[in-house]
């Protein structure tokens, strides 16, 4: 197999330090930066994210491939020149609504959507609309993600939404909503934009919504 | 069918998949709301240490809302406050977070010598004592514990002890080991001040891990642990749960409280009669922004697949209205006066 292969295959069985090394023979190889990235790192959480969504794997096996990807792109990024940048796919606000300190779904989405090539602002966990709110009109994302991951802290992010809208900004960002009791008809319920299932799939719609207002 | 049960008989008859007048209404989590902390002034976070206003609140379930129970431990926090998590104790409308791990491996597990006096663990018996001497035997009264898969989430941090099961799936073990002593022992202290039945919340949902996970590690641990408590108990898991529900029927609980994701007659199908169920109508849609029209639709569901114990799903939204959950035992009788 060859190196970028490899990469890819000790990522995708969450193996940091192979994919350490790996990334180290990749660059002594003069293998391009981007190849790396995208074909390595990216290819593999495709691939760990389409077994997520089949139940084949679960939240451990990608916590572990995400963090053998961030431990390879680690070492890779420095390398980058400045005419081999990742083109940026977009610039996503993430946060965990306010009363919720659950973020392991959350994180998972902010490393997926990195090696996807997106500029990730994270505001943690325990984020007030407001928060929220500064973030949309300080960043100018594209995306912003809610996270919740308790019934009793869901109806906050109707209030996110809101107050976006009191602000002026609702139009200016779409709305992604996510967590485990979260569902698509609750997102329907209080206008938002879009529902993502699972770190994959946030990937995955953010990319649809991409193309769909090209 | 029998007539004249009252609610604790009800709710131990349904428990056991004994006879009943009609299914038993209850939550062996939380059906606290702010509704309910206006009209007894027990408010959040108050309650979590003081053990009358923990009590007070509890005693809504059964004097207002029509629920055959009581359920006093409301968050999924008293055991890491007690051994020393810092804790936000969150505000009238949200529950208590832990907010860092206390522990990095397992043999750093020491169970205070005083950890029934801790304020947080005494404040739950004290207002279970309190409990059985306002109602006496007419109500159930439900204690509750964390099981100690969730204990290792709160005292080692959910992520790394996530990973664990992959990459050093000894530390898991030996976490369960010294945490199921936790749970042992807080459940039967409740048992103790006259709890009927306990919860033991064990999160191993299948939105983070897979059936696997729970048949390797923690089935083998359940047994014990409900050999070892002095009563029956409830196990309590959120999210998608009925590809472990086979395992789950076999660790020696009595029943098992599940969430909406799951169906209530496949979830049926899956424990095959080997113990009881409760739960499961849906929090957000149906208790919190729903009508008891909705109300009402969720009940004939679980009712038509035959769970022993009505109930929300889960700890119920701090905002969801009153009359919605009054709903819910009234749905019950109505139906179940339709067949007769």
């Amino acid at each position: 197999m060859s190196t970028l292969e490899n990469i890819k295959e000790a990522t995708i069985r969450g193996d940091r330090d192979s994919a350490v090394e790996l990334s180290k023979q990749a660059i002594t190889e003069d293998l391009k930066v981007d190849d790396i990235i995208q074909k390595g790192f990216i290819a593999a959480m495709g691939v760990v994210g389409d077994r997520f969504n089949k139940g084949e794997i679960f939240v451990p096996e990608m916590l572990i491939a995400a963090r053998a990807m961030q431990a390879g792109l680690g070492i890779v990024k420095p390398y980058l020149s400045e005419d081999e940048k990742v083109t940026e796919l977009a610039t996503v606000v993430l946060g965990t609504v306010k009363g919720d300190l659950h973020d392991i779904g959350k994180n998972l989405v902010s490393m997926m959507l990195e090696g996807a090539g997106c500029v990730v602002v994270d505001l943690g966990n325990n984020v007030s609309p407001e928060r929220f709110v500064d973030a949309v009109r300080e960043h100018k994302p594209q995306f912003l993600g809610l996270s919740s991951l308790l019934t009793t802290t869901m109806p906050g992010m109707k209030l996110v939404l809101e107050k976006l809208e009191e602000a002026g900004l609702r139009q200016e960002v779409k709305v992604l909503v996510g967590g485990a009791p979260v569902t698509q008809e609750f997102a329907e319920g209080i206008g938002a934009d879009g529902y993502a299932g699972n770190a994959s799939v946030a990937v995955n719609k953010i990319k649809e919504l991409l193309s769909v207002s090209e | 069918m029998i007539s004249n049960m009252n609610s604790r008989e009800r709710f131990l008859a349904a428990l056991n998949r004994q006879e009943v007048d009609r299914p038993a209404v209850g939550n062996p989590t939380s059906v606290a709301t702010v509704e309910s902390m206006q009209a007894t002034g027990a408010f959040f976070p108050d309650v979590h240490l003081d053990a009358d206003k923990m009590a007070a609140l509890a005693s809504v379930g059964f004097d207002l809302l029509g629920f055959d129970t009581v359920s006093p431990y409301y968050s999924v926090q008293q055991e890491a406050a007690a051994f020393g998590c810092e804790m936000s104790w969150g505000e009238i409308d949200s529950m208590p977070d832990s907010l860092n791990p206390v522990f990095e491996e397992p043999d750093e597990v020491k169970i205070p010598e005083d950890f029934l006096d801790k304020p947080a663990v005494k404040t739950v018996l004290d207002s279970i004592k309190l409990l059985r001497k306002r109602h006496g035997d007419q109500c159930a009264i439900i204690g509750k514990v964390m099981g100690p898969w969730t204990l290792a989430y709160h005292l080692y941090g959910t992520q790394r002890f996530l990973m664990d099961t992959i990459l050093e799936p000894d530390k898991v073990r030996a976490y369960l080991d010294v945490l199921k002593e936790v749970s042992i022992l807080f459940a039967n202290a409740q048992f103790a001040c006259g709890a009927d039945v306990v919860t033991l919340a064990d999160h191993a949902t299948g939105d983070l891990v897979g059936p696997n996970a729970y048949c390797d590690f923690l089935l083998p641990v359940h047994k014990v642990v409900t050999s070892r408590i002095d009563g029956p108990t409830i196990l309590h898991i959120c999210g998608n749960t009925l590809d472990r529900m086979g395992y789950i029927s076999e660790a020696g609980f009595n029943n098992f409280h599940f969430e909406s994701k799951v169906d209530p007659l496949a979830a049926k199908e899956a424990v095959k009669g080997r113990i009881s169920l409760s739960g499961n109508l849906n929090n957000v849609q149906t208790l919190l922004n729903g009508t008891p029209e909705k109300v009402e639709e969720e009940v004939r569901k679980a009712m038509a697949a035959g769970i022993e114990i009505i109930g929300p799903e889960c700890a119920v939204p701090l905002r969801v209205p009153n009359s919605n959950l009054k709903a819910i035992a009234e749905a019950v009788m109505k139906i179940s006066q339709e067949s007769r």
